[in-house]
């Protein structure tokens, strides 16, 4: 007897992916906002956007590496059940960029993947100038690859995913 | 000192691995190897293990999907291709010597993911002008 039903099952890993995924580009997004538009000088509170972008970056260096790996551990187990029931329905239905840019998802993802010890050093290095531009460059990077595959994951979801 | 200064720069290399040298050499050259392994796994299609979901076997190398047995995966191939190839890689250049070790380019950490998405968008060009 089970206590939930598969498709309960793999919902919950779906939303876990997500939750996940929120949480990374909430961190990617401070962090690379604090790169490119750094607060050089604070009179008084600051505004809403001020505040965004004067977060301690570097203290979320490894929680953003630990995230980017776990959100890449649960879709990669709930990869195996989209290449099933979502993926051929989709190439069916002749949703063709739309499988592309899934594609496009994973490859980026595993790039990404790739990344994350040098992004980690480099932030636990973020005194020393020499790796000011990659620490920048890897962080805008990080932060813009994950947006996309963000924005990826939702359209597919709403193509057939949650509920389907 | 700026708040930029104060914020992005708060944390020093406490932890042994962020001071190490050996470490560094191994997450540069990780970073530089890592997308460069993965599109010629892509573009040789070279995965470590085939894996068919239907069944859940899993195929040593790349092996076609069965009749009657489903889709076959090649991506969790590739990846595993590259994370093992890239950290055999990159062990072996931290055993270089730091004076061989310091004159690797930071820019190829940047730049080759930077390259590696045309590239990405053109291997996947059968999706975009699929008729």
């Amino acid at each position: 007897m089970y206590v939930i039903s598969v498709s309960t099952f793999w919902t919950i890993w779906l939303l876990v992916h997500l939750m996940l995924a929120v949480f990374l580009l909430g961190a990617l997004t401070h962090q690379a906002v604090s790169v490119l538009m750094p607060v050089r000088q604070v009179a008084g509170p600051g505004g809403f956007v001020t505040r965004f972008r004067a977060v301690p970056a570097a203290g979320y260096a490894t929680a953003v590496c630990v995230l980017w790996v776990l959100t890449f551990i649960v879709g990669s187990y709930i990869y195996t059940k989209y290449r099933i029931y979502i993926r051929i329905p989709i190439e069916q239905a002749g949703y063709w960029k739309t499988q592309g840019f899934f594609d496009f998802k994973e490859h980026v993802a595993t790039i990404c993947l790739t990344l994350l010890p040098a992004y980690w050093f480099f932030w636990k290095n973020a005194r020393n100038p020499e790796y000011d531009t990659a620490r920048k460059v890897l962080t805008v990077y990080l932060a813009i690859a994950c947006w996309f595959l963000f924005i990826v994951g939702h359209v597919l979801n709403n193509t057939r995913g949650f509920g389907s | 000192m700026s708040t930029e200064t104060a914020t992005a720069r708060a944390t020093p290399a406490t932890s042994s691995w962020a001071s190490s040298t050996k470490f560094k050499t191994f997450a540069i050259t990780f970073a530089i190897v890592g997308p460069v392994i993965y599109m010629i796994c892509l573009q040789m299609n070279w995965p470590l293990f085939t894996y068919h979901p239907a069944t859940n076997r899993i195929a040593f190398g790349w092996e076609a999907a069965r009749s009657g047995e489903g889709p076959n995966m090649t991506w969790y191939g590739w990846t595993a291709m590259t994370l093992l190839v890239a950290t055999v890689v990159s062990f072996l250049a931290t055993l270089l010597p730091e004076s061989v070790t310091r004159k690797i380019p930071l820019i190829l950490v940047w730049l080759l993911p930077v390259l590696a998405i045309p590239y990405l968008i053109y291997d996947l060009r059968q999706w975009w002008f699929h008729p």
